[in-house]
């Protein structure tokens, strides 16, 4: 009788159990992967706006502070975006006709809010309060990146629940003095004051800020 | 085929009508879009977003930057976003007001709590004030004026008015009724004198389906005139209840409550009060009195003759059961720390004996004061209901204008007035909500809510309060001082013009000043009625009330708990609110006495026929222990034909047998049905005395320990929060009168969703805080006792070892955190929780709920499908507290949970264990206080206080 | 080696053709030679037509397998709570059922794997049903876990693996051991059967006579040549796989038990669940091969390799358990009421006289009272008897576990939440379907796998004839 398989498919047989154990391994290389990518993050990213609002040109260029805009981050647990009437207490000043500003003159005119399209957002279960982070000494390009850089917004960290926790597990070193909070320029250097001194300046380590309740309700 | 029950689903068809959605859309954009999107879709995208997610995509959110973000374009003044705003204003019920304070996140209401400066609310609520947020956004609300059914607007109102203001001034009002319910607001009674004044012929009908005229009238008999009284239970030692509503629903009885529990925890008074009821159905005042007898209406009169006898002429009665003396006799010995309370549906007769009485037992001035009517015109309801309703027979009535009431669904039918407003040829009803009424009426015009508009109202001691707008309205609603100004003149000024106009003159000093400081405080100062000097009729004493016939049933008829008249029948909270005794939901089945369901061998939900003359009903049947084997309880509200969605068709309608003399008869009927009832244990339960323990103030003067939780055994594990706090909370039992005002305030406050009839029957109800109710004893006469249960938060959870994927764990400061977002579902930590606290979401019962998003609390998570959940101590009140003390870096301050910021009696206390000096570790340092299955080694952080009843040594050695 | 035509050996089937079981029959009868039984069983796998009673079978079980598909579609779709699962009775069916399927499970592994570590001789015939038995049960089994889950779509929150939450599961949670064992059961388990397997689909692929079968059963064999090389490799092999799966019966039903036994929910809090839910799974298992093996001696000619013996001593084993269990009925009457929870005591009385005492008094019946006939050796060998009663024990332990699951949780410690438990329709139809999913399974293994261990069989075959000479 005639051999059923030619010598061949040993080597068939050897490389299609090769091939199920490389697609295993990649197939969990990637799952594990995948959610940590910046780009599946949308990391860098930069979202189209109704108005092409520049923060590098706003903030770096002419220097208005961060809480001009979002006036309420010190008090609530959302920052504020500026209302159309703060846009306009410069602008009906200056670029009066810019074809760019079109969008908020028609805004103010027509009494309908202007519509931006969100650049950082948290699942609703998460429950972030601005106001303790600033009152804290965590800075706002901790989490934003170097707004003033930006000339269109984007999301400039993954803002994973790792990325918070990695912050929550040790506040320390992600402490700045008061006055350096809204200065999206800085960095850690030999005079910041040690991490023990900050925390212990912001009454910092009371709560174990790992809870979930911190910020799940 | 819906899993989810009819109710919630049928709010779709109300979502197709176009118009409707378009109105919505232009003051709730989101609301339009919750009532636009068809439940399935919402359904398939979930169903969507699994398949992914089982296609391994899900479970880390991928951060995809979604929505928008949309400023104001002009910020309003006092809004900083994200922060809540509150503003004060009242609630009113029967023309009563209560003190509110509206909680608004953006500008839209979201929560009601007390005003604690007010003295009818001292800072709490009841049920339908809490109710009030779903009230408000009720998509089923009269949203257009209709004119013989068909749609109209104000112009062709205009119009129509204007012809009918030359017709009723040229023959000075002839023929031209208005019908309101009672009126407090001083507003209001200022126009309608001017209304009836301009013209002279014009009458004024004031009516309450569930009226108070026997109190009036009792006033009127006794002194003349219908003077308010006053009960003071502070003061109170020794109180006797006959029949009596303080505790449920007398204007004040929040005010009552409080007062009444401050001298009922005998480890914080100095002397325990004494309360006897007598009453022939259990009411809250019954269950938490020492000593409860049951009367039927003949009974009780023949008791309050023994007593009139015994008090006014010391000559003790032989009729009447031997107790009657031994209670007069405690009377008489507490001369003027004793009251008497008679409710609402005794004669007014009775009730002018019972002034006799207080006046005997020097109850006047000290358990009570007597002061000026608070209520318009109080005398005399009723009455001209049928006046009206016989002249409109007789077709001497050309136009009425019936406002915020509902003649033709709670009028006795005996008075057929239904068919009487199909004769005149212009009637108008201003409506909250599309009614029996509105749909009888030839105008139907819909009625501003209460946070809509401007007005004012008095509370029972005649405080007045202005009631400010919360919001834009929703739909063009008319408010109620409009409506009336109309018919004088074609433009009558704002609603707040009115107001102001009515206050300049009543405010002293600056007025901008006083108004401003009487809408910060919610209420205007020194308004309250001046206490009067009126005397006793000398005949008082000797009235003798009519001896009730002697009938082998009679039908009591009551407003139901939650319903009231009917008024909330379209509300899903209360519909859903198991009522405190019998804990039904979505049902009002007729209550009967065990003996009487004995002799007709009925079960609970058996139907039976109810006749009185002509008029026959078939209603199931609910076995009522402790209830006067000769009465029957008809519990008014539910049955609504025409109410909108949720109330439509639910429980009967008893209104048919009202108002009529003929014989009741009661026999059962063929089939039974099924009723939605949260408790499912034997009816007495011998063992409640481990879970509620309770026992006579006697055995507590003996050894205040008695009650009091064994002492620790050895541990070999025992693990505590190390947390800079330890929230924590008592429960005190002798406070409770499973009034579910708390209920109602965790409901509102957590997003809690509501999951109609069909879930609860099968026993899905959602609520976190419950209110056990257990009876002990003879099942004729029970004891009967509340226990407020909701989440222990135990040191040592059962919940927290068992959950695979850690979705419900401790924090550092106790609490027992349940993480809604890791949650699989796999419910284990509900088989292995002791006190069952723990709810889970079978279905997406909030996302049926078709709420607009805008009444949620945007603090607490709105669970999604396949989640468990449970009560969190107000979590988001925690944190913001934290967050806040943390900010401005001092110490945790003072605040409240929903529940206990709800409850009159302050039976909830909550805080800071770790504080020697917060109220709640003095609480638990009490001799009552204990923990529940303490056996269970769980040590919950809520703990209870053993409720101490003090009966008296005459009438039984221990009632404990 | 030659080709005999496959078709030949059945209709002259093996001899004694409709020979009932006896007491005194050896495990193989004499008239079993190696070629005869080599070519019966080859037979059966390789027939082309397939048996009209095959067909029958088939059908209707696809179809429940379809039910089963229609149910779990609908459930995904509307959420859990198409169930009759309420509060407090949070597990329901699902549960009754997961316990009820992995217990059935448990008979192949033990009776292949323990038996085989002690070298029992009869064991060999009936192995090989006994596995792919467990094979199936243990896959119905393995559905309700995720399927029970409120968000099913999240199950596999409960493997530790590193997500950017910087989250683990909870491992002091029953359900994650559960999670574990239940696994590490199935994948020994289908290893455990295959590797059984192969030295048979080797035999069967040499004699397969179309092209198609030679390469499907070629695959199959993953090479299996029978040299002595491979042999020596083999027989170890497989003596490890079994030295790990007999523990593992034990422990996978631990682990079950210690579901309910780590929750201090009343009647679940009992030290005793371990030991009693093995014993409970053994009953189930015995009970399920027996009922398999009955009709598939007549069905396939199988009365030479499955005979008296066999029903003995899988009948006494039967017996055994369910006196087992028995005393495992007894301790919980005697601690529940020797104990102080008053709670458990309440529980219990409504167990046995409450509105569902019925099931209870079923379990009794059915796992204790009716087992005692096999006291009897007459009835042993009585085969619809034998099936009746194994039926019955397979209802009964269903019966069990719903009044374990479902009447501890309508009595809690707190009168206040006390509740009730109905199944509803998607209740019984997942549970059917499951049925309908075991027997499509079986079924198919029956035709294209050998019934019979053949090489194990050889072996035991030989060494009788040497017996046979030597006397």
């Amino acid at each position: 009788m005639t051999a059923i398989f030619r010598p061949s498919a040993n080597l068939a047989a050897t490389l299609s159990l090769a091939f199920v154990a490389a697609l295993l391994v990649f197939g969990v290389g990637w799952w594990w992967a995948w959610p940590r990518v910046d780009w599946s993050r949308h990391v860098r990213w930069y979202v189209v706006q109704p108005v092409p609002f520049s923060h590098e040109h706003h903030v770096a260029g002419l220097g208005i502070d961060c809480r001009f805009c979002h006036a309420s981050v010190e008090v609530s647990w959302n920052a504020g975006l500026p209302p159309t009437y703060t846009c306009m207490t410069c602008h009906s000043q200056i670029w009066t006709n810019a074809e760019l500003l079109a969008p908020v003159r028609q805004s103010l005119a027509d009494n309908k809010p202007i519509v931006w399209n969100r650049v950082t957002d948290l699942p609703d279960y998460v429950y972030f309060n601005h106001s303790i982070h600033i009152a804290k000494g965590v800075g706002c390009s901790s989490c934003h990146g170097e707004v003033d850089r930006m000339p269109l917004t984007y999301k400039a960290k993954t803002l994973t629940m790792g990325f918070c926790l990695d912050c929550h597990r040790d506040p320390g070193p992600q402490l700045r003095p008061k006055d350096q909070i809204y200065n999206t320029q800085w960095q850690r250097s030999t005079d910041t004051p040690p991490p023990a001194t900050l925390l212990a300046q912001y009454h910092v380590g009371g709560r174990a800020l790992t809870d979930c309740s911190i910020c799940h309700r | 085929m819906s899993p989810v029950s009819r109710q919630w689903r049928s709010l779709d068809q109300l979502a197709d009508d176009p118009s409707f959605v378009s109105r919505v859309a232009q003051e709730f954009p989101s609301l339009a879009d919750a009532l636009a999107a068809p439940s399935d879709r919402r359904r398939v995208l979930k169903l969507m977003a699994a398949a992914f997610a089982m296609g391994g995509l899900g479970g880390c959110d991928v951060g995809a930057p979604g929505g928008h973000l949309i400023p104001a374009v002009r910020v309003p003044p006092n809004i900083i976003p994200g922060l809540p705003n509150f503003y004060s204003t009242a609630n009113v019920v029967n023309g009563y007001a209560a003190g509110i304070v509206v909680k608004h996140q953006m500008g839209r209401p979201i929560k009601v709590e007390g005003n604690p400066q007010h003295p009818a609310s001292l800072g709490a609520t009841d049920v339908f004030a809490q109710a009030q947020v779903l009230d408000f956004y009720d998509p089923d609300r009269a949203a257009a004026i209709t004119a013989h059914g068909l749609p109209a607007d104000r112009q062709l109102l205009q119009t129509a008015l204007l012809t009918q203001r030359t017709k009723i001034a040229e023959n000075h009002g002839t023929g031209f009724r208005v019908l309101t319910g009672t009126i407090t607001s001083p507003t209001l009674a200022k126009q309608l004198d001017a209304l009836l004044a301009l013209y002279p012929a014009a009458r004024w009908h004031q009516w309450e389906p569930v009226s108070r005229d026997n109190v009036w009238k009792g006033a009127v008999l006794a002194y003349g005139a219908p003077v308010e009284s006053v009960p003071n239970l502070a003061a109170a030692e020794v109180i006797f209840a006959i029949d009596s509503d303080l505790l449920s629903s007398a204007p004040g009885h929040l005010r009552f409550a409080r007062d009444f529990a401050s001298r009922r925890n005998p480890s914080r008074t100095q002397k325990m009060s004494r309360l006897y009821a007598v009453e022939p159905t259990p009411t809250l005042i019954g269950s938490v009195a020492d000593h409860r007898f049951i009367a039927g209406p003949k009974e009780l009169h023949q008791i309050l003759v023994a007593l009139a006898a015994a008090i006014l002429q010391g000559a003790p009665d032989s009729a009447a059961p031997d107790w009657v003396g031994k209670v007069a006799k405690d009377l008489n010995a507490n001369q003027g720390r004793a009251l008497v309370h008679i409710g609402p549906d005794r004669p007014a007769e009775m009730h002018a004996l019972v002034h006799a009485i207080n006046e005997k037992l020097g109850a006047r001035g000290a358990t009570l004061d007597l002061v000026e009517p608070v209520a318009h015109r109080p005398v005399g309801q009723g009455a001209p209901l049928s006046d009206l309703v016989s002249d409109m027979q007789a077709e001497k009535v050309t136009s009425l204008l019936v406002i915020d009431s509902n003649p033709v669904y709670a009028a006795p039918a005996a008075l057929g007035f239904a068919e009487a407003l199909k004769k005149i040829d212009f009637s108008l009803a201003l409506t909250l909500t599309p009614n029996e009424t509105s749909e009888a009426a030839i105008w139907a015009v819909p009625m501003a809510h209460a946070w809509e508009s401007w007005s004012d109202a008095r509370a029972y001691d005649g405080t007045a309060s202005i009631l400010q707008q919360q919001a834009l309205p929703l739909y063009d609603g008319i408010d109620v001082h409009t409506m009336v100004a109309l018919f004088t003149e074609p433009a009558p000024p704002a609603a707040q013009d009115m107001l102001q106009s009515t206050w300049k003159s009543r405010m002293n000093g600056d007025f901008a000043q006083a108004w401003h400081d009487a809408l910060a405080n919610g209420l205007v100062p020194n308004t309250a009625s001046t206490k009067t000097n009126v005397s006793l009729r000398a005949d008082a004493g000797s009235q003798r009330p009519p001896a009730p016939p002697d009938r082998p049933l009679t039908i009591l008829f009551r407003p139901d708990p939650s319903l009231w008249d009917g008024r909330y029948a379209n509300n899903a909270w209360l519909q859903e609110l198991p009522r405190p005794l019998t804990k039904l939901t979505w049902d009002n089945p007729l209550l009967v006495a065990p003996a009487r369901a004995r002799q007709l061998k009925l079960r609970n939900g058996d139907r039976v026929r109810l006749s009185v003359g002509k008029a026959v009903m078939t209603a199931p049947i609910w076995i009522m222990p402790g209830q006067a084997p000769d009465c029957v309880v008809a519990l008014l509200g539910s049955g609504r034909r025409h109410v909108g969605t949720v109330g439509q068709n639910a429980g009967y309608d008893f209104y048919p047998l009202t108002g009529r003399n003929d014989l009741p008869s009661l026999e059962k009927a063929a089939d039974s049905v099924e009723l939605a009832c949260t408790d499912h244990h034997n009816l007495i339960f011998d063992m409640a005395g481990d879970i509620v323990r309770h026992g006579s103030l006697l055995r507590y003067a003996k050894d205040p320990r008695f009650l009091a939780g064994g002492q620790q055994e050895p541990q070999l594990y025992r693990w505590k929060p190390e947390g800079p706090a330890a929230w924590a909370m008592s429960v005190d039992l002798n406070a409770c009168i499973g009034c579910n005002a708390c209920v109602v305030a965790c409901q509102s406050e957590n997003n809690i969703p509501v999951v109609g009839k069909q879930q609860v029957i099968h026993e899905r109800e959602m609520q976190w805080l419950r209110i056990d109710r257990y009876y002990e004893g003879n099942p004729d006469a029970p004891t009967s006792y509340f226990q407020p249960m909701l989440c222990m938060h135990c040191e040592q959870a059962p919940c927290e070892v068992v959950c695979p994927v850690g979705a419900t764990v401790h924090d550092s400061e106790g609490l027992n955190v349940m993480v809604y977002n890791r949650c699989v579902g796999t419910r284990f930590c509900s088989n292995n929780c002791p006190y069952k606290v723990r709810r889970f979401n079978y279905f997406a019962f909030a996302q049926e709920e078709q709420r607009p998003p805008e009444s949620r609390n945007p603090d607490v998570t709105v669970r999604g499908r396949g989640v468990m959940e449970k009560c969190t101590f107000c979590l988001q009140r925690i944190a913001e507290e934290r967050i806040t003390s943390d900010r401005e870096n001092r110490p945790l301050g003072e605040f409240k949970t929903a529940c206990q910021a709800a409850c009159p009696t302050q039976a909830f206390s909550f805080g800071n264990m770790a504080d020697p000096n917060s109220e709640v570790a003095r609480r638990k340092q009490s001799p009552l206080d204990y923990a529940l299955l303490a056996d269970q080694n769980t040590h919950p952080r809520v703990t209870y206080e053993a409720r101490i009843r003090n009966p008296n040594p005459d009438l039984d050695g221990d009632g404990g | 080696m030659t080709d005999i035509p496959a078709s030949a050996s059945l209709h002259s089937g093996p001899r004694g053709d409709s020979r009932p079981p006896f007491l005194s029959d050896p495990v193989v009868l004499p008239s079993a030679t190696n070629e005869s039984m080599t070519d019966h069983i080859c037979a059966i796998a390789l027939h082309d037509r397939p048996y009209l009673w095959w067909w029958i079978a088939i059908v209707p079980a696809i179809a429940l397998t379809g039910v089963l598909v229609v149910a779990i579609i609908w459930l995904f779709y509307a959420g859990v709570g198409i169930w009759g699962v309420d509060w407090p009775a949070a597990w329901g069916f699902a549960l009754v059922s997961y316990v009820w399927w992995i217990g059935i499970a448990s008979g192949g592994t033990f009776i292949s794997a323990l038996f085989y570590l002690v070298k029992v001789e009869w064991r060999t015939s009936t192995n090989r049903i006994a596995e792919t038995m467990t094979l199936f049960a243990a896959a119905c089994a393995g559905l309700y876990p995720i399927l029970h889950l409120g968000r099913p779509w999240l199950f596999y929150w409960l493997f530790p693996y590193p997500d950017t939450m910087d989250l683990w599961p909870q491992f002091r949670s029953p359900l994650l051991w559960d999670f574990f064992a239940l696994l590490t059961y199935v994948v020994a388990s289908i290893l455990f059967w295959y590797l059984g397997l192969i030295p048979d689909l080797a035999t069967v692929r040499d004699r397969a006579t179309t092209r198609k079968k030679q390469i499907l059963y070629g695959i199959m064999a993953l090479g299996f040549r029978g040299s002595g090389d491979q042999w020596r490799h083999y027989h170890p092999t497989y003596g490890v796989l079994a030295a790990i799966m007999a523990p593992l019966v034990v422990s996978v039903h631990s682990v079950v038990g210690l579901d309910f036994a780590g929750a201090a929910t009343t009647g679940w809090h009992s030290t005793q669940f371990p030991p009693f839910f093995v014993f409970g799974a053994l009953l189930s298992g015995f009970a399920m091969v027996l009922l398999l093996i009955a009709p598939m001696r007549r069905l396939l000619h199988l009365q030479d390799f499955i005979t008296g013996r066999h029903f003995d001593v899988l009948c006494r084993l039967m017996l055994v358990s369910s006196l087992c269990l028995g005393y495992a009925y007894m301790m919980d009457a005697f601690t529940t009421f020797y104990g102080p929870d008053q709670a458990d005591k309440t529980m219990f009385i409504d167990k046995v006289s409450g509105s569902l005492c019925g099931v209870y008094w079923a379990t009794i019946l059915f796992n204790v009272a009716l087992p005692q006939l096999m006291w009897f050796p007459r009835l042993r060998m009585n085969q619809p008897l034998v099936m009746l009663i194994s039926a019955g024990v397979i209802i009964g332990m269903w019966c069990e576990r719903y009044t374990i699951v479902v009447m501890s949780l309508r009595r809690t410690d707190l009168p206040s939440a006390w509740g009730n438990y109905h199944g509803t329709i998607w209740d019984w139809a997942t549970l059917i379907g499951t049925g309908g999913l075991f027997l499509t399974g079986i079924l198919l293994a029956v035709r294209i796998m050998p019934v019979i261990s053949m090489f194990e069989m050889r072996a035991l075959i030989k060494s009788r004839r040497r017996d046979g000479e030597r006397a």
